[in-house]
């Protein structure tokens, strides 16, 4: 078994257990005070079930097909380009989409105590050594800029208020 | 009110208060996201939507209109004068463009995109309000039934044309449905899929699921998949304006692209990469000079430019019309809608008449803007240009992160935009469509809601669907979309077996 038809069965298997599941929890739905003739659970009940059988139909293509180079993709397939799909990138490197998810989710930990504009500054400064090819002058200056570009905008321009964090007090 | 009169009024709503500064910012936007290789119009779009919340609906949509159209040309820049598509559809410009540089030509192949897009955008609009109010007006007989199997159409459509794999699509279209139905039940005021959590009474934040989807993945796919540095912009460049003479060399170009544009356009998913490679060969086989195609050629900037940007009016024809989104960029102008509290669907035109007239009128500015705007801002662009990837990678999860946060001051959305970021990476890794899930759930409360009340009004019969005769067209349609993948695999495989049976025949 080659490596896209296992990658293609465990997509299956995913989205099969995914439809159980949102079956299982679409039967918990309460029925409400009022009833019409579907109820609240039915709509998503029925989008539970629907996933699941996409998920049985691409696993029974896959097994169907394996083996013939134009099998899955064929039956599956449409050739029109998704138009919104940017150039492929180079070599895949998790370690970076690790580094970037941890470092977008402690930024959005530390956005409402520390306050934008300490944590703002960090998180670009982390982005930037995560994707790398940054020069000394634009690690500097560039998270700077970008939070105070941003601060002024929201702060001043549409007048929104941002976390002050632990600035609150000198910040106003 | 007559036509004309709900024009004017468009006219004047669309450039009150802040109206005109609005689409100068929506079109410099555009402009500027546009040439950043990445960043294509959809995304442009989506990271504009936190900041419309503060607009009226009206002036929301023209702003993002104005994003679209800008992002059309100004993906044309750095391929012009790189080698490198901002956006997709911009990769077709390219292929005259950077020839027409070497040249020596950069000045004039951006004018001729900038004037040739101007052109195609406006053309389209006006083909857009021709076919829009006669149709809108045809959907006056849809009631319940008939909006529900339209919708369905539209979805499945969709989910059949975005994507490599019809089924991941069908999946991913039902997932954005599902998304849609996380809240408070209106109808029953049964609470779904909230899991306690009150903060997801009141649903899903259509925003900051699409910004995760759509600009959050994108930047993870790029921290994730490190491209080389991208070349050097040398020197500085400016745009030169065509003269007539130029325009008339141009002519049949600009009038073959505008026409592939608009019929590309209209048909649902098929979008403007399609329509300016089309228009590209179409212009080819047209032309006079077709031997200077890939040399350099002024018509090979302008067919595939005029294309891409006279998209946008045939998209909006069923978006419009019909509710149904033709793209991406489409379905962000429809969620726009949802966020200042309109349902799209077919009768648009009929229920915000004033709005959808607006959007004509605003249309019409935003692609006279273009030509100001486009020349105005090209050094900014290029100063964007030159900033290091790593600066816009940070610098745009900064702007997303206090974007979806601005909204309504409110940490979740960050964090949805967050947790969409990776589920729309994880999508894109794995075949499925973002764009058939963001039109689930631009269309899911139209399905749901129209699905339970024409069961309402049959009593729960279900034979109300295929006694009414336009509903059961369209449900006959769904299922022959549905279908048509399997039918045209098995013919292709029989058509296969016949060839070889002939072969093994023939060397027998």
């Amino acid at each position: 078994m080659n490596s896209t038809v296992r990658r293609e069965l465990v997509i299956a298997a995913f989205l099969i257990a995914f439809g159980g599941a949102v079956v299982a929890q679409a039967r918990q739905i309460p029925p409400g005070v009022t009833t019409d003739p579907l109820g609240p659970a039915a709509f998503p009940s029925a989008l539970g079930w629907g996933i699941a059988v996409c998920g049985l139909l691409l696993g029974a293509a896959t097994l169907v097909f394996r083996g013939q180079s134009s099998g899955t993709t064929a039956v599956l397939a449409d050739a029109t380009p998704d138009d919104d799909a940017s150039a492929e990138g180079g070599p895949f490197s998790p370690a970076r989409l690790i580094g970037a998810i941890v470092a977008t989710a402690a930024y959005l930990a530390a956005f409402t105590p520390l306050g934008y504009l300490l944590a703002t500054p960090l998180y670009v400064v982390v982005v930037m050594l995560i994707h790398g090819g940054a020069g000394k002058r634009a690690l500097l200056l560039a998270p700077l800029l970008v939070t105070a570009a941003l601060y002024a905008t929201f702060r001043y321009g549409l007048l929104i208020p941002v976390p002050a964090g632990i600035l609150e007090g000198i910040v106003r | 009110m007559s036509f004309i009169d709900n024009l004017l009024a468009g006219f004047a709503t669309a450039l009150a208060g802040p109206g005109i500064l609005v689409m100068i910012g929506g079109v410099a936007w555009g402009i500027i996201g546009g040439a950043i290789p990445g960043i294509s119009g959809a995304v442009a779009m989506a990271l504009a939507l936190p900041y419309t919340f503060g607009l009226d609906a009206a002036t929301a949509l023209v702003m993002l209109a104005g994003v679209w159209a800008g992002a059309n040309y100004g993906g044309s820049i750095p391929a012009i004068l790189m080698r490198m598509p901002g956006t997709p559809a911009a990769a077709a410009a390219l292929l005259d463009g950077y020839e027409l540089k070497r040249q020596g030509y950069a000045s004039k192949a951006l004018g001729i995109s900038l004037i040739c897009g101007t052109i195609g955008g406006l053309v389209s609009v006006i083909v857009l309000i021709a076919m829009v109010v006669p149709l809108g007006n045809a959907v006056l007989a849809f009631a319940s039934p008939e909006t529900f199997a339209l919708a369905l159409f539209g979805l499945t459509l969709i989910a059949g044309l975005t994507e490599r794999s019809f089924l991941k699509g069908l999946a991913a279209g039902f997932f954005g449905l599902l998304l849609t139905t996380i809240g408070l039940d209106t109808l029953t005021g049964s609470l779904r899929f909230t899991f306690g959590r009150s903060e997801f009474l009141s649903g899903m934040d259509i925003v900051s699921v699409m910004v995760g989807l759509f600009a959050v993945s994108e930047m993870f796919y790029q921290l994730s998949h490190p491209a080389g540095r991208p070349p050097e912009l040398e020197g500085n460049a400016s745009t030169a304006l065509p003269t007539l003479a130029e325009l008339r060399s141009v002519g049949r170009a600009t009038v073959v692209g505008t026409i592939v544009g608009i019929i590309v356009g209209i048909m649902p998913g098929a979008g403007a990469t399609a329509s300016s490679f089309v228009a590209y060969n179409e212009a080819r086989r047209w032309s006079k000079r077709p031997d200077l195609f890939g040399k350099g050629s002024m018509e090979g900037v302008a067919a595939p430019e005029t294309a891409n940007n006279a998209v946008q009016g045939g998209d909006l024809v069923p978006t419009l019309a019909l509710g149904i989104p033709g793209s991406n960029s489409a379905a962000i102008m429809l969620a726009a809608l949802i966020l200042h509290g309109i349902v799209p669907g077919p009768f648009l035109l009929t229920r915000h008449t004033g709005l959808v007239f607006t959007l004509f009128a605003g249309l019409i500015i935003v692609n006279l803007l273009m030509i100001p705007v486009g020349l105005v801002i090209l050094r900014g662009c290029l100063a964007v240009l030159r900033l290091a990837p790593p600066v816009l990678v940070g610098s745009i999860l900064a702007i997303v992160v206090i974007g979806t946060y601005a909204a309504d001051l409110f940490i979740l959305n960050p964090v949805l935009a967050l947790v969409f970021g990776i589920i729309g990476y994880g999508m894109r890794i794995y075949g499925f469509s973002a764009a058939a899930t963001v039109l689930g759930m631009v269309l899911g409360v139209l399905v749901e809601s129209e699905l339970r009340r024409s069961l309402l009004i049959s009593l729960g019969s279900w034979s109300i669907f295929v006694t009414r005769p336009i509903s059961a067209v369209l449900l006959v349609l769904t299922l022959g979309v549905l279908i048509y993948p399997a039918v045209m695999y098995a013919q292709t495989r029989r058509r296969a077996r016949l060839v070889s049976a002939g072969g093994a025949a023939g060397t027998g």
